[in-house]
């Protein structure tokens, strides 16, 4: 049973609605949930929602009755229903090339293991896309594998390239845009994550799997050329 | 679609802006949109224009535009020397360009943002779903020196229209905003929360992304890390330093500093037209 969410109002057009504060994949399918929730019940008076790793925050266009969503989330709860979780796997190229991986020698420093260890450990896991955001389509992944936490930079980049491939505390994440950043870059992929002018977008969505591959810097420059 | 204006002289910062881009903040697509949504729709109200037209935000003057065709205009906004051919135009009042008519936006007096806005609305090809400048996101084409931009057929408006003084909003040097308490209001030191309601802040700087707050450095009682939240135009965050930033129109979707309060949306209009040594005081809405 999920408990109703804390609400607090954070303007008279936002509120916001709060579960526990920490990042984990159970944390995430509940907030996926409960955002899933709020679009089929406000459907009109919701103007857009954005969920984080304990919180959705919801523009609205009028006052909600709280106590009709709160009553509907229990019932909804003891009620069997099918979840429509869209189970997207995927598998994103990263060429880890010493001329990409500006941070390697520093996360090698850092944890004390090797460079393919890094590589492997990195490309090891299914992250979930926990959140978009900071950038166009800049997808939070999580969780990282422990052995591979490092800081962020003290100091952030003024310019990270775009599709580079960066690290930093309990999360990974590919910048979409050339933009200051502070994660640990350790690879680029070929795709591009952001562009207006295609069908889909952004690359990635709220919820989807992700996992690594490694490529060369041939396959790099071939999938790049062929303007992914 | 036909040229309406050359830019001669850029200023500051100027950028087109129609309501803003809705629908994808979950994207970490900022909202983006006028600063001063009040100016910017008197301006639409004065032309009968939609609601939904393209002003040109124009950051503390310094622009110069060529007409290369008649129009209808209207300038809102931040009390501003502005000049037809070397002969002062009212603002808040619609006036005509005919081509070869020089219009210049000299110096900001009194708040700091203008906004430029012909019949019919200035014309951008929209970009999901919005004709918004966001430079961050490459969405929208930069507006510089031998930029033209683009308007469309209107009819002309038979007679000048425009608001008399007494409804024109006046802007102030200290200014006093309603906020709603943040998420993080409460992890803030009792001494802190107490300035910040109590002690006037100075803007120190900024930009359509965020304003610079000079004042009372405010402390957590514990240092904590906040996990990333949803943000927005009005949003008050606290960095490290402890001098208060506010998220303005092109504000980043989610941050992970700690939110200390979050403005009235009816009041975002006169923060956004603070300018240098202005300040700001915090009055905590009623709940």
């Amino acid at each position: 049973m999920i408990d109703f969410p804390t609400t607090m109002w954070i303007s008279q057009h936002t509120i916001r609605f709060a579960f526990h504060e920490e990042i984990s994949q159970e944390n995430f399918l509940v907030v996926q949930k409960f955002n899933r929730f709020l679009k089929k019940m406000l459907q009109q008076n919701l103007v857009e929602s954005v969920a984080s790793y304990h919180t959705v925050t919801a523009y609205i266009k009028q006052k909600i009755d709280l106590d009709f969503l709160q009553e509907h989330w229990l019932w909804m709860q003891v009620s069997p229903t099918v979840d429509d979780v869209t189970n997207r796997q995927l598998q994103i190229p990263v060429c880890y090339d010493e001329e990409f991986a500006l941070d390697m020698y520093r996360v090698m420093d850092y944890t004390g293991l090797s460079y393919e260890e890094i590589k492997k450990i990195h490309m090891s896991k299914l992250y979930s896309v926990y959140l978009i955001g900071f950038l166009p389509g800049f997808p939070y992944l999580g969780e990282l594998d422990r052995e591979l936490f490092v800081p962020r930079l003290k100091k952030p980049r003024n310019s990270v390239f775009a599709s580079s491939v960066g690290i930093g505390g309990i999360q990974t994440g590919i910048y979409p845009l050339d933009s200051p950043g502070g994660w640990n870059i350790i690879g680029k992929t070929p795709l591009n994550l952001f562009d207006v002018h295609r069908e889909d977008t952004f690359i990635f969505s709220l919820g989807d799997q992700v996992q690594f591959y490694e490529i060369t810097k041939q396959e790099f420059i071939e999938i790049k050329s062929k303007g992914v | 679609m036909k040229p309406l204006l050359m830019i001669k002289k850029k200023g500051v910062y100027g950028s087109l802006q129609d309501q803003g881009r809705y629908g994808y903040r979950a994207y970490g697509i900022p909202l983006s949109g006028p600063m001063d949504k009040v100016s910017f729709q008197a301006a639409q109200y004065i032309l009968s224009n939609d609601k939904n037209q393209t002003s040109f935000e124009i950051f503390v003057g310094g622009f110069e535009f060529e007409a290369l065709n008649e129009g209808t205009y209207v300038l809102t906004g931040a009390k501003c020397k502005c000049l037809l051919n070397d002969v002062p135009v009212e603002m808040w009042k619609t006036f005509h360009l005919a081509k070869g008519d020089i219009l210049s936006i000299k110096s900001v007096s009194l708040g700091s943002i203008v906004y430029l806005t012909p019949k019919g609305g200035f014309q951008i090809e929209p970009i999901l779903g919005s004709g918004s400048y966001f430079p961050l996101g490459n969405l929208g084409d930069a507006i510089n020196e031998g930029s033209v931009i683009f308007g469309q057929k209107s009819k002309t408006l038979r007679f000048t229209r425009g608001l008399y003084a007494p409804f024109r909003p006046t802007f102030k040097t200290s200014i006093t905003v309603r906020i709603f308490k943040g998420p993080h209001f409460d992890l803030f030191t009792d001494e802190s929360q107490h300035q910040f309601l109590n002690i006037p802040f100075q803007f120190s700087g900024g930009n359509r992304m965020g304003y610079y707050l000079k004042g009372a450095a405010l402390q957590l009682k514990e240092s904590k890390d906040i996990l990333s939240e949803a943000t927005q135009f009005g949003t008050i965050q606290v960095p490290q330093s402890g001098e208060p930033i506010v998220l303005m129109a092109d504000a980043q979707t989610v941050g992970g500093y700690p939110i200390i309060a979050t403005i009235h949306e009816d009041d975002l209009h006169k923060v956004a037209q603070m300018r240098m040594f202005n300040t700001i005081n915090f009055v905590l809405m009623e709940e």
